[in-house]
């Protein structure tokens, strides 16, 4: 059998602001990212008035890899599994790398509404940085090998600007602009993809290097 | 225990090179080549050799998303120890030597698959008994040279001696017969003792077994005969691969059998069936298996192997010569009772596959693990059977918990492993894989040479 379950989505997740969201058993990065992107999307505006009101079947795909998904929401359930194996009310190709960026035209088939909502749940507000980091450090506290303290520092429009959360022996040093942390911080971004653009700068041994980049899995695909 | 004392007068002249040999976590053979004067220089010290040669994927990258051992520091060095008793000649100037991996303060690198394969040969030992394994090479051989392959990303290539028939045909063109047979001369040439070959099922298929011996000595020996049809694949202008499945059609396993000795005697025979000592060994097999498949089925494209009735097994069971289970029972004969584990793909790297296999038996015959009853039915299609873990991220949870091979292989082993399996699920997904295609271009790419 192919790598990855194909089959229909089957765990729910924790409801999150009375929505129930699901995502299948051992999904892939590109289920894992796309749910707990809506999830944010739910706790910070509420976008569950949004599902309630559309139904259908949304594919989501990569621009520049096979990975793909298929978003199902009806009676206010949201499902998220890998792969399109339904003709599709609404497609959109994103960039996975990019905060799921539209690359092309919508491709409608159903409703209007459906876009627009769809686009809202894949498209959470950035928490501010320092809030971002705060719940970043709670999520990495069970990564083994992580550090005791996080140093995030970015340059505002009053000169460099310094958050510490923990406290211990060991720390790690992240810095970079404000939004760009706050995406790494909050999952919207990924730590390896950030690293290489050159706008995030790091401070730490190899191996806190390599637990971050498992910290940083934890937020954005919750494995 | 490695040698670590040697004297120049140990190379016969005239050598020209000294070729370092190991192979890291994946199963890649690695090694360094070395000048005579070098070579002497340093053998009893030992020889630097970067970490990254655990530290990097098939795709050449940094593996990330786990916490380093503490040899892992910022591309550190660590000793490589050849064992002068694995010495030979591997061609005319060029001699070979096989060696482990230790730390500067001389304890061994847990991942390491050739320690870690010893550190469980050895502890068996002390249970009194020792192990003698066998296992059954399965390659595919393909018309192109590696240059044209590397063309053609690997794909759509012509198999080897034809595309009719199956296995045991001996009416396959020559160039098949022609391949192996210089093959064969090669190992002779080099002292690796084999048994049989013939073709196998897959179009283009062979399977070369080894002579039977202790763990240690025959994981050598795979790890050298594979090479040997590498070079003798470039010599005649065709290419092998011992990717778990090379095309979209059948796969490749990697079997190994073993029977347990105690005072000279096969432990595993008795003359109505199963000896108390392999029904534990059994039991300790069954009880490990779903952690241990992620050492067996080590890559992405392992798992796409399991398809029932084509041939590996799918669920987690033993059974009395039956094929069709993950452990095949041989029982009844004072010489040759055995047990054949089946589960390894082709890719699977043989030293750390042993080193799980003993950690199972291992843990049966000290907990009298006994097993449940033998399967006498087809195991394949069987709903109320459990099956293997069908994915490299289940098997891989499946072995972070394993509190049984946590202990036997070691903690510092396990979450490598299992932090460079999640590491190989993100890169297939992320960076091109395909997970609905029969095979995807990504993996032809990565796992068709190496390893």
């Amino acid at each position: 059998m192919t790598e990855t379950t194909i089959g229909h989505a089957t765990r729910g997740a924790d409801a999150v602001g009375g929505l129930d969201i699901r995502i299948e058993d051992d999904a892939s990065p590109i289920v894992r990212l796309i749910g707990r992107t809506i999830a944010d999307s739910v706790r910070a505006n509420g976008a569950d008035s949004v599902v309630a009101t559309v139904a259908g079947t949304v594919a989501v795909r990569s621009h520049d890899t096979p990975q793909a998904a298929t978003i199902s929401i009806s009676d206010g359930v949201v499902a998220v599994s890998s792969g399109v194996f339904v003709e599709p009310d609404l497609t959109l190709t994103v960039d996975l790398n990019g905060r799921f960026a539209l690359v092309g035209e919508p491709v409608v088939a159903g409703d209007d509404d459906l876009a627009a909502a769809a686009l809202a749940l894949l498209a959470p507000p950035l928490p501010d940085w320092k809030v971002a980091a705060d719940s970043f450090w709670a999520a990495a506290r069970s990564v083994p090998g992580i550090p005791d303290m996080l140093v995030a520092i970015t340059e505002g429009p009053e000169g460099l600007d310094q958050h510490v959360v923990g406290e211990g022996e060991t720390h790690y040093v992240i810095a970079g602009p404000p939004e760009l942390l706050a995406g790494i911080f909050s999952g919207a971004d990924d730590l390896i993809a950030a690293l290489s653009t050159g706008l995030i700068g790091v401070r730490g041994t190899f191996s806190q290097l390599s637990v971050l980049v498992a910290a940083s899995w934890k937020v954005r695909y919750d494995v | 225990m490695s040698e670590t004392t040697y004297t120049a007068t140990e190379l016969e002249t005239p050598v020209h090179t000294v070729r370092l040999e190991s192979t890291n976590h994946d199963g890649s053979f690695l090694g360094k080549n070395l000048a005579p004067k070098k070579f002497a220089a340093s053998a009893g010290s030992g020889f630097a050799m970067a970490d990254l040669l655990f530290g990097l994927d098939l795709g050449n990258a940094p593996t990330f998303g786990f916490a380093f051992p503490e040899w892992r520091g910022h591309v550190s060095d660590v000793q490589f120890r050849p064992d002068m008793s694995t010495l030979v000649q591997w061609e005319p100037g060029l001699q070979s030597v096989i060696g482990d991996y230790w730390q500067a303060d001389g304890s061994p690198i847990g991942t390491c698959p050739r320690n870690l394969a010893r550190k469980l040969v050895d502890r068996l030992a002390t249970r009194g008994f020792t192990a003698t394994v066998a296992v059954e090479i399965e390659a595919t051989l393909f018309q192109e040279s590696i240059h044209e392959a590397r063309e053609k990303g690997y794909r759509d290539l012509t198999p080897l001696g034809g595309s009719a028939g199956t296995a045991y045909h001996l009416a396959k063109s020559k160039d098949w017969i022609d391949y192996m047979s210089a093959v064969a001369r090669r190992l002779d040439e080099i002292g690796i003792e084999w048994e049989a070959w013939s073709d196998e099922d897959a179009a283009g298929q062979v399977e070369l077994n080894l002579v039977p011996g202790d763990p240690i000595s025959v994981c050598d020996n795979w790890a050298r005969a594979r090479q040997v049809m590498r070079e003798v694949a470039f010599e005649r202008g065709h290419t092998v691969t011992f990717m778990a499945k090379p095309t979209a059609g059948y796969g490749q396993a990697s079997h190994v059998n073993l029977s347990l000795q105690r005072d000279g005697v096969n432990a595993f025979y008795a003359e109505d069936g199963p000896s108390p000592t392999m029904r534990h060994a059994v039991g300790g097999l069954l009880a490990t298996m779903r952690g241990a498949a992620s050492v067996m089925l080590p890559q992405i494209t392992s798992y796409r192997r399991l398809v029932d009735l084509s041939g590996p097994p799918t669920t987690i069971t033993w059974g009395i010569a039956n094929k069709s289970t993950a452990v095949r029972a041989v029982c009844g004969h004072p010489a040759y009772s055995r047990l054949e584990y089946r589960v390894p793909g082709a890719d699977a790297n043989l030293y750390l596959a042993v080193a799980a296999i003993l950690a199972g038996v291992i843990a049966g015959l000290d907990g009298e693990i006994e097993p449940p009853e033998p399967v006498s039915d087809l195991a394949w299609c069987v709903p109320d059977l459990e099956r293997l873990p069908n994915t490299i991220t289940k098997a891989a949870a499946a072995l972070e918990t394993d509190l049984i091979l946590r202990e036997q292989l070691g903690d510092e082993f396990v979450d490598y492993w299992v932090g460079t399996r999640r590491w190989e699920w993100m890169q297939f997904h992320t960076a091109g894989g395909d997970p609905f295609a029969e095979l995807s271009e990504w993996e032809s790419a990565r796992y068709f040479e190496f390893p």
